[in-house]
Parts: structure tokens; C-alpha cells; sequence
């Protein structure tokens, strides 16, 4: 069962932070995409890095947080 | 551009995780015997291969073009984002360093409570943990080449990296026959980080239909504005080594 839950961290990481956000921004540029498909064309890639940067500040300040608490 | 990026990304990935299995099988050969260590890491071999020629084509017959971009991209970013947010942690001082040597004094202590076999009977210990710690690094590298290489044209560049991580880690085994303390892992942890990130965020773009601006060219300044923000994040969260948790 350890090896299970090792390679299931490998994948997925040590918190579910990292890939609910991967999830939620996926899902978020897909409504974008069928939304305002010219739009997305042309600004879609620094919207999702936006995303991408944010999705890794909240994790690893999230994950400071827990351990200085 | 892309084909020289997944030839370093690749190399630094395998070539870090590799390490951490070189200090295992170092320490299992060290503290026990070589020949339970280097079978137990051989089995470990033959199974992360296994699901190397599993993996491969199963994600290239279930999807090709634009869905595969997304899935490759979507796998790239779980495993970059996770190395940069462990990195960003251990830069800023918040987390105990990366360090193959801690990992092989570890395993040595892991063994010290278990009685070594009289000579000629096997030493299954000493086999699980060098089968159990090469099997988990080695799935890592798998999976993480799998990703770089399942995209159009980049399967080359993906297995010559790999290749080079492979000579360059068995050749420092074989010469220095205990890991290296002065390798720099955190930081080449981070730098991998930054480069699968970036190769995530690319692709996952590219495959929703995303032009863009400067074509493979993006893959700079994309890559720029990811370490530039880990750099910041570090500067934020940093605090004196002292009161570093493990």
C-alpha cells in the first residue's frame, strides 16, 4: 500500500492544491475558449500562464502557511 | 529551440532522479552486498520498463494532435508545478534541502536494524528497499520522459537526454562510489521545475487552440516569466535557516 500511495503522490503531488487548480484552470479556459473563441486565440496562452503562475503561488504559500503554523 | 529544451529537460529530470536511486543502490550495496543490491535494482529496471513500453503507446493510441497537446501539457504541469512549489519552499529555507548523500545515510540506517544473511542465502531487505527506491525514481522518470517525448517530435530529444542522464549517473556511480554532496539538487530541481512548467503551460495552450505570439519562441519568455515569479516567491517566503522544519 506504501508504494500505492508514493506513486500516487508522484503523480498527483503531495497536496490536492496542485491538481484541483490544474483541473479548475483547464476547465476555465475551456468555457473561455467556446465563450470568446477570438479572444482566447490571441490571449489565451498568457491568460492561462497567468493562471499557471497564480495556481503556484497559492500552493506554495499555502504550503509555507501549514508549516509555520 | 524545443528539440534542445527537452534534450536539457529531459537530462536534468532523469539525471536528478537517477541520483536519488544511485544513493539507494549505493547504500544498500555499501551497508549489505552488491549482488542483492544490483538485483533488486535490476528488477526495478525491468519493471519501470515495462511500464515504459506500456505507457508510450497507450497515450499515443488513445489520442493524437490537439487532445494529446493538452494531455501532455496537463501532465507536464502536475509534475513541474510540483517540483517548482517544493523548490520554491526549500530555496526560501521553508523546507529541508534536496540532498541524495541525506538519502543514502538514510537508507544505511534503514538496514543497520536488519541481520545480513549468512553468505550464499539471498538478503531480501536489502533487495526491497533497492527495488522499492529504484522503482518509484524510476516510474518518475518515466512518466516525466513519457510526457516530454508522447508530443509530435519529441520522443528523440526526450530519450538522447535521458540517455546522457543514464551514462552520466551510472559513470559517477562506478567512480565516486558514494553520492556527490556538493550537486546542487535544489536548485537543478527548480530549473527542471521551470522547464516542465513551461513546456505544460505551452502545450496545454497550443492544444486549446492557442496562436502564440513568436511561435516555439514563446517557450523564452514564458519560461522567463515562470522563474522570474519562483525567484520572487523565494524572496517572499525566505526566513533564516535556523527554524527550517525537515
Amino acid at each position: 500500500m506504501s508504494v500505492l500511495r508514493e506513486l500516487r503522490k508522484l503523480v498527483l503531488g503531495e497536496t490536492w492544491v496542485l491538481p484541483l487548480g490544474v483541473a479548475a484552470l483547464l476547465a476555465a479556459s475551456l468555457i473561455l475558449r467556446a465563450v470568446a473563441p477570438d479572444l482566447w486565440e490571441d490571449a489565451g496562452g498568457f491568460l492561462l500562464l497567468g493562471g499557471v503562475v497564480g495556481l503556484l503561488a497559492v500552493s506554495a504559500g499555502s504550503a509555507s502557511r501549514r508549516r509555520s503554523g | 529551440m524545443q528539440w534542445i529544451l527537452t534534450a536539457l529537460g529531459a537530462t536534468a529530470a532523469a539525471g536528478l532522479e537517477l541520483l536519488e536511486a544511485l544513493a539507494i543502490i549505493l547504500a544498500v550495496g555499501a551497508s549489505r552486498r552488491w549482488r542483492d543490491a544490483l538485483l533488486g535494482a535490476g528488477a526495478a529496471v525491468v519493471a519501470c520498463l515495462a511500464v515504459a513500453a506500456a505507457l508510450g503507446p497507450a497515450l499515443l493510441a488513445q489520442a493524437s494532435g490537439d487532445p494529446l497537446r493538452v494531455i501532455v501539457g496537463v501532465l507536464l504541469l502536475l509534475f513541474g508545478l510540483e517540483w517548482l512549489r517544493k523548490g520554491v519552499l526549500r530555496l526560501a529555507g521553508r523546507r529541508a534541502r534536496s540532498s541524495s548523500a541525506a538519502e543514502y545515510d538514510e537508507t544505511r540506517s534503514e538496514l543497520e536494524d536488519d541481520p545480513l544473511p549468512p553468505p550464499g542465502r539471498p538478503d531480501w531487505a536489502g533487495r526491497i528497499v533497492a527495488f522499492k527506491g529504484v522503482l518509484l525514481e524510476g516510474i518518475e522518470v518515466v512518466l516525466i520522459v513519457s510526457a516530454l517525448g508522447a508530443r509530435p517530435g519529441g520522443l528523440a530529444p526526450a530519450l538522447v537526454g535521458t540517455t546522457i542522464a543514464l551514462v552520466l549517473v551510472v559513470g559517477l556511480g562506478v567512480w565516486a562510489r558514494r553520492p556527490l554532496s556538493r550537486v546542487p539538487e535544489t536548485e537543478l530541481k527548480c530549473g527542471v521545475g521551470v522547464v516542465l512548467t513551461t513546456f505544460g503551460t505551452f502545450f496545454c495552450a497550443e492544444g486549446l487552440g492557442v496562436d502564440w505570439p513568436g511561435g516555439d519562441l514563446a517557450l523564452l519568455y514564458v519560461g522567463a516569466v515562470v522563474a522570474a515569479v519562483a525567484a520572487v516567491q523565494v524572496a517572499a517566503l525566505a526566513r533564516p535557516a535556523a527554524r527550517v522544519k525537515a
